[in-house]
């Protein structure tokens, strides 16, 4: 295989690896929104507030997931 | 102008959409071109007066500044002075209520002594992230520009770093992560180039020397057949064919004339002036020691490998290999680090400074808590708790400026791959990307508000208190 082709390689597989990071914040929002969303059906009430907290820990188990995206976007298109 | 949008005329998104659907057919797609680093303008663009280069992330920034400041002075002249109540409405009214609901909020988590300092931080940090976050929706902003063609990064065998060649052959230093930084003063010459311009130097030198020393030669030919026909015009054959035989020895030796050999010096003179003109503008100038290493052998590769030159001819052969992209005239600013790291940056900066103001001097004892060394039997994890808080600040500038080029650059990619996948209708995923910028902007200047409120609080005193009370 000519050496273009196994960075290529490479770069590919070593960015899928670090997709794997995602599955993190995946968890992380579903569990949060799975306890925002029950905590909403017992008093809603609360509604504003739970949902104004939901959306910020949505955001922060997102920001897990965005740094693998970041990773793995330097190593496509940083890295040559 | 208000009646010409009052839901008459549905029918220009139905000509956008039918727009969409022509170019779509019609206009052959071309691959979008990624870049994580802000993307140089071309030469002539530069900053008036100077050699620097200028991003098309700094133009957007710009154009945030001057709105957020055109912004400024509308909502300043809108504002009823005199208390009279002039019942508010349009764009005022809406960002009155945004204004007075996003302060109930932060009063909410940061009310206090010092909401104001943090709040003007705040609204500071939203209004700059969301305008530059939104800046993706408008159509023409990282689609519009200019076309050139895309070379590659090189490899530099002497310095082992990437160099990536803009079009009108300008360096970008590639620093950490993407942080880019521009010579604008040097071409790039590779090592092979430069050494073929050696090459080429040395080669005219040899060849103003020949020159030279042929003239100087036919000179003296001339000269001595002057002389032979003015002096010895009744010569014998015999005599001319040894004069002839003494001609072809002058020839073969070298003639070391003065002036072969001031030609000779004054072409590499002029060869190694300029090169330091080079090295005196910082430039890089590459000797080859080796061969131009880049994976590229042009003995084995096929002519497609070939390199292209950084200025084909359009209409030449060269001009069909190349991957022709856009360079965006405006690009997002927050899809460069640049701008994410500043933004970060200001904002720890901030925490600090709201922390020293609120506790005086003793808040580094947050980071260097030593009083309670001696005191206490566990008084050591107290001084790793304070040297993991200032690592922990550390890791907020990573983390505040990676998340938002993240969020904001992956959106930007995922606006260009639909843009090409689904050519009529990417408009759903614009929707996702207004909420995607406004969520983040929100995230990033709430957390700066939530860490300025925490730096506030002593949280040394309350733990000696709580433990007072729990003993």
């Amino acid at each position: 295989m000519d050496p273009q082709s196994t960075i290529v390689l490479g770069k590919a597989i070593g960015a899928g690896l670090a997709m794997i990071g995602a599955a993190g914040g995946g968890i992380g929002i579903g569990l949060s929104v799975g306890g925002a969303v029950q905590a909403m059906g017992r008093n809603p009430d609360h509604t504003p507030t739970i949902q104004t907290n939901m959306i910020l820990g949505v955001a922060f188990a997102e920001a897990v997931a965005i740094y693998a995206l970041v990773v793995s976007l330097i190593i496509l298109f940083v890295l040559n | 102008m208000n009646s010409f949008w009052n839901g008459k005329r549905r029918y220009i998104a139905l000509l956008l959409f039918l727009a969409g659907v022509f170019v779509a057919l019609e206009v052959p797609p071309v691959i979008p071109f990624i870049q994580l680093p802000g993307e140089n303008l071309p030469a002539g663009y530069n900053i008036p007066f100077t050699d620097m280069r200028i991003t098309n992330t700094l133009v957007a920034a710009v154009i945030v500044w001057l709105l957020l400041l055109l912004f400024l002075v509308y909502i300043a002249r809108r504002r009823p002075s005199d208390g009279s109540e002039v019942p508010p409405g349009g764009f005022y009214n809406m960002f009155e209520a945004l204004f007075e609901g996003l302060m109930g909020f932060i009063g909410g988590i940061a009310g206090g002594p010092h909401f104001r300092l943090i709040f003007n931080m705040f609204m500071t940090i939203f209004l700059i992230v969301l305008l530059s976050n939104w800046m993706s929706l408008v159509p023409g902003i990282d689609t519009v520009g200019f076309i050139h063609a895309h070379t590659k990064e090189k490899f530099d065998p002497e310095t082992q770093e990437y160099k990536v060649i803009t079009t009108d052959g300008f360096e970008i230093y590639q620093g950490f992560l993407g942080i880019s930084y521009v010579n604008g003063q040097c071409n790039w010459i590779s090592p092979a180039d430069e050494a073929a311009a050696d090459d080429r130097a040395m080669a005219a030198a040899l060849a103003a020397r020949a020159a030279a020393e042929q003239d100087a030669l036919v000179e003296a030919a001339y000269a001595r057949y002057q002389a032979e026909h003015d002096d010895h015009g009744d010569e014998a054959p015999g005599e001319t064919a040894d004069d002839a035989h003494a001609d072809d020895d002058h020839a073969t030796e070298p003639v070391e004339t003065d002036e072969a050999a001031a030609a000779y010096d004054e072409v590499l003179a002029a060869r190694s002036a300029e090169k330091q003109a080079r090295r005196d503008r910082g430039c890089y100038t590459g000797v080859a020691v080796s061969s131009w290493e880049d994976g590229y052998e042009p003995a084995e590769k096929d002519a497609k490998k070939a390199p292209i030159p950084l200025h084909p001819d359009p209409s030449s052969d060269d001009a069909k290999r190349v991957p022709w992209v856009v360079l965006p005239l405006v690009r997002v600013a927050s899809t460069d680090l640049n701008m994410t790291l500043t933004l970060a940056l200001i904002a720890v900066v901030m925490v600090q400074v709201v922390g020293v103001r609120a506790l005086g001097i003793s808040y580094f004892t947050k980071f260097f808590n030593f009083s309670t060394l001696f005191k206490s039997p566990l008084g050591g994890i107290d001084v790793a708790v304070g040297l993991l808080e200032l690592i922990g600040d550390f890791a907020k500038v990573l983390s505040f400026s990676f998340r938002l080029l993240g969020a904001m650059f992956a959106g930007a990619i995922l606006l260009f791959v639909m843009s090409f996948l689904v050519p009529i209708l990417p408009w759903p995923f614009f929707i996702l990307e207004f909420f995607v910028g406004a969520i983040q902007a929100l995230v990033f200047a709430l957390l700066t508000a939530i860490f300025m409120q925490l730096a506030t609080i002593s949280h040394h005193h309350d733990d000696e208190h709580d433990h007072a009370e729990a003993h």
